[in-house]
């Protein structure tokens, strides 16, 4: 019995730790960084390439978590009262935002909103994005208001419009907190913009002239902001949380769409088991391909130091796939 | 869409199936278990699957290997911990549950994050049955009811009156070990099949409900059978009638089945009362 | 030279190490009729467990029909009545019949299974103690009184050659108090049963056991009920006015 108590103490004592130790991007020089803590993968990476060598980014989610469910640990609080900036996604995405901002003490703590100016799209519980009247309000519009994440798609990062924006929100908050930095900051955000928007073009060559114009995911409505960009058609089997339980509607729903279009293909997504896209793909004889929603990335691919448009390029190749597009490459 | 329609589907097919056998095998479980008073040991154990799925995940070995051994180690602690340490089974229960979230938090830690969602990865659904899963629910239900049913009369011997049944030489630990090994099998890959909520409802609600009714124990066992199964039937339909959830909505049929039968029974002797 | 039912040597019990038996060393004949008496706490229901082979001795032997208690296979030669159980649960869906039905089928070896004569000697159990027309309803239905005859019947219905009833009569009215004790004796008279019976009420069992045994821990006395009453050494050990009180009740 008292094998088993010093165990756990040991175990205890380790996971502090280690728990301790944030998963940091490498410190080279003896300079002094900005701290930045950022809640999501993508902003993770933007701020990696805009910030460079002059500051210090970290990722407040750890690998493999589903970010719908992710609620902070008292440690991450204590974390960030120790970072310069904190940089989320947007008050839909992470809409605890509001109650950390009161816990920490530190009130020279920089938050950023990273979609300020980005246009948002209203929730659609995994129905055709086109249709259905997608009603694009200011943001503006719904500011006053107080409620809220209940309405809007959070995904705004997926469309590399979106991204653009977030990306030069993050460089002003940089050259704002330092600004002895600015030409560095400045440089780094061009030339991330102009490999976001090479991309950007790739993607609507690619999927300029494809057979099919509907992708069906299995799993929740992540790709609306992408879909909308490219002209296509998006379909999820759950709506913006993967937690909830999908109601039989939706399945027979795709089923039929699915076998009307003669779709020979169904996506799933990241970190999720993907039981319901097989589930459809058994259903239809479709086959699966995979879409990262570069929400979180797994622990193998933040040890392999995945960038962000790397996922996106091969979601490029997985989407002329699935769609059929007509482009060899 | 009429409901042969639905039947149609082979996700549909499968849930009912699957379903079935798994409703009866947690409902026969269920009554021993809530007899015992070891009702939350269905929510107690996925709370240990998910730590033994964090430390599998951490040595990247495929999580039935490490969680089965594990769950199954954990039920024998609970006997061990009310035998020993004197405590009632919703206390032991109770420990091992906080030690199995706990011990999962922290793995999580020391591995550094996974490459899937943990709870994505435990809970299943019952839309999204694969046909191996179809064949490991008939395949468990089968063998683990017909041990129960051979040894019916020690089963109930012991879950009576267990001082009893031993002076009678009836191996009492073998019996209990046995029942809370199956109880483990059987949280961990029905969890993995149709979810922690259905499973924790399947294996307290079928007896509950039995019990306002059952004229006997064999009545019991029959009666939460029989509940289990039309309260899953119903609960499918109603959730492809309305487009309602299907998993919520079989634990809302049950819990109405339940009422409706509490309801019955306190009308019934009410009915006698005055006599 | 009668066989022995029970025998047992030197039997010390500890629990939590505390002392509960102390070097307990008696028998009992086939056909003996024993009252195991004492105060709260002296250590007799541990006793009748030890027997039964329920508690394992810290030290010391138990032996039933010659064989170590743990080791005897033939249950059904022996009829448990446990002391009236604070841990059982009035709600549990069991018939009469089918509880007095464990009493068979429990001590069967493979396969148990109701077998013929089996739905007969249930039938008789309940007609001895005067329940049978309790015999579908459930248990947790009765009275006290009625649950406990049907404890008892449970004890009985294998028709065992030994019978160890820890408290069997605390539940009871008078008038099946006395029923019972009829039966008991009864049974021990005609049929050769060998019973053993713990109880508070002295002075009752007095009136129908020929042996006593008073133990507070250990033995402080074994034997018939006369040589009890004409004992200096318990008119010493329970005062002269009590022993008059127990033993005039013996006829």
């Amino acid at each position: 019995m008292k094998r088993i108590i010093a165990c756990l103490c040991a175990l205890i004592l380790c996971a502090a730790a280690v728990s301790c130790s944030r998963t940091d991007r490498a410190d080279d020089s003896g300079m002094v960084k900005i701290r930045v803590v950022t809640s999501l993968y993508p902003l993770y990476d933007f701020a990696g390439k805009v910030g460079g060598k002059r500051v210090a980014v970290s990722l407040l989610l750890p690998p493999g978590v589903e970010p719908h469910s992710f609620e902070p640990k008292p440690a991450d609080i204590a974390g960030l009262n120790k970072t310069d900036i904190f940089i989320y996604t947007n008050k839909y995405m992470e809409p605890w935002v509001g109650d950390i901002m009161k816990a920490i003490d530190n009130k020279k703590v920089v938050l950023l909103d990273s979609s300020r100016g980005i246009v948002f799209m209203e929730e659609k519980e995994g129905e055709d994005s086109r249709d259905g009247g997608h009603d694009e309000h200011k943001q503006g519009e719904h500011e006053g208001h107080g409620h809220d994440h209940a309405g809007m798609d959070p995904h705004v990062w997926l469309d590399l419009g979106n991204a653009v924006k977030m990306v030069d929100n993050i460089r002003d908050s940089f050259i704002q907190k330092d600004p002895e930095g600015r030409d560095y900051y400045q440089k780094n955000a061009d030339d991330y913009k102009a490999a976001l928007l090479a991309l950007d073009l790739k993607f609507r060559n690619n999927l300029g002239s494809c057979k099919k114009k509907v992708f069906i995911n299995g799993g929740h409505f992540a790709f609306g902001y992408l879909a909308q960009r490219y002209g296509l058609t998006y379909v999820s089997a759950y709506g913006f949380s993967p937690d909830a339980e999908p109601a039989p509607g939706q399945l027979l729903k795709i089923v039929k769409l699915m076998k009307k279009l003669d779709l020979k293909y169904i996506f799933h997504e990241e970190l999720l088991m993907p039981r319901m896209a097989e589930t459809i793909a058994k259903e239809t004889g479709a086959q699966l391909l995979f879409l990262h929603g570069a929400h979180n990335i797994s622990r193998d691919e933040f040890e392999k130091g995945i960038s962000f448009v790397d996922l996106m390029e091969k979601n490029l190749e997985n989407l002329e796939k699935g769609l059929e597009c007509g482009q060899k490459r | 869409m009429s409901i042969m329609d639905f039947l149609e589907y082979g996700f549909i097919q499968r849930a009912v199936i699957a379903g079935a056998f798994i409703s009866v095998l947690c409902s026969t479980l269920g009554v021993l278990l809530v007899l015992r008073r070891l009702s939350l040991i269905g929510d107690g154990l996925a709370h240990v699957t998910f730590g033994s799925v964090a430390v599998a995940l951490l040595f990247k070995v495929y999580p039935l290997y490490i969680s089965l051994p594990i769950v199954m180690a954990s039920s024998f602690g609970i006997l061990k911990l009310m035998a020993r340490a004197r405590i009632g089974g919703d206390a032991a229960i109770g420990i091992l549950s906080a030690v199995g979230i706990a011990g999962g938090v922290l793995v999580a830690s020391l591995a550094g994050g996974f490459n899937v969602d943990l709870f994505s990865f435990l809970f299943g659904n019952i839309l999204s049955i694969s046909m191996e899963e179809v064949y490991t629910s008939i395949i468990l239900s089968l063998i683990v009811l017909a041990v129960i049913v051979f040894n019916y009369h020690d089963i109930f011997s012991i879950t009576f009156d267990e001082e009893f049944a031993k002076a009678c030489g009836i191996n009492t630990n073998r019996i209990n070990y046995m029942i809370v090994l199956f109880t483990a099998v059987t949280v961990v890959l029905t969890m993995k099949v149709v979810g922690i909520m259905l499973t924790s409802a399947l294996l307290i609600f079928p007896a509950v409900t039995a019990f306002q009714f059952a004229r006997s124990f064999r009545n019991a066992l029959i009666i939460a059978a029989v509940v289990a199964l039309v309260s899953l039937v119903c609960g499918i339909v109603l959730s492809l009638l309305m487009n309602l959830p299907t998993g919520a909505s079989i634990v809302i049929v049950h819990f109405a089945v339940f009422i409706a039968a509490f309801m019955l029974r306190n009308a019934v002797s009410r009915e006698k009362a005055r006599c | 030279m009668r066989a022995e039912a029970i025998r047992v040597e030197n039997l010390v019990f500890k629990y939590n190490r505390l002392e509960v038996l102390s070097d307990l060393s008696f028998s009992v004949n086939a056909g003996d009729y024993v009252g195991l008496v004492g105060p709260n706490g002296s250590g007799k229901s541990t006793l009748i467990k030890a027997i039964l082979g329920l508690l394992s001795p810290s030290s010391g032997r138990v032996s039933l029909f010659g064989h170590a208690a743990s080791d005897m296979k033939d249950r059904e030669r022996v009829g448990y009545l446990p002391q009236k159980m604070s841990f059982f649960n009035p709600n549990f869906p069991a018939t009469v019949r089918e509880t007095v039905a464990l009493g068979l089928v429990s001590t069967k070896k493979f396969p148990k299974r109701m077998g013929s004569g089996d739905e007969e000697a249930i039938d008789r159990a309940l007609e001895m103690l005067h329940i049978s027309d309790l015999k579908r309803e459930m248990i947790g239905a009765l009275s006290g009184g009625q649950q406990q005859r049907v404890f008892i019947a449970r004890a009985l219905v294998n028709e065992p050659e030994v019978l160890l009833l820890d408290e069997p009569t605390t539940a009871l009215d008078p008038e099946t108090r006395d029923g019972f004790f009829e039966l008991l004796g009864s049974l021990n008279t005609q049929k050769r049963v060998t019973v053993m019976l713990v109880t508070h009420d002295l002075g009752t069992i007095g009136k129908f056991a020929q042996k006593l045994l008073y133990m507070d821990k250990r033995i402080i006395f074994y034997g018939g009920f006369d040589d009890f009453c004409r004992s200096e050494e318990m008119t010493r050990f329970f005062g002269s006015s009590s022993q008059h009180l127990i033993c005039h009740r013996h006829e």
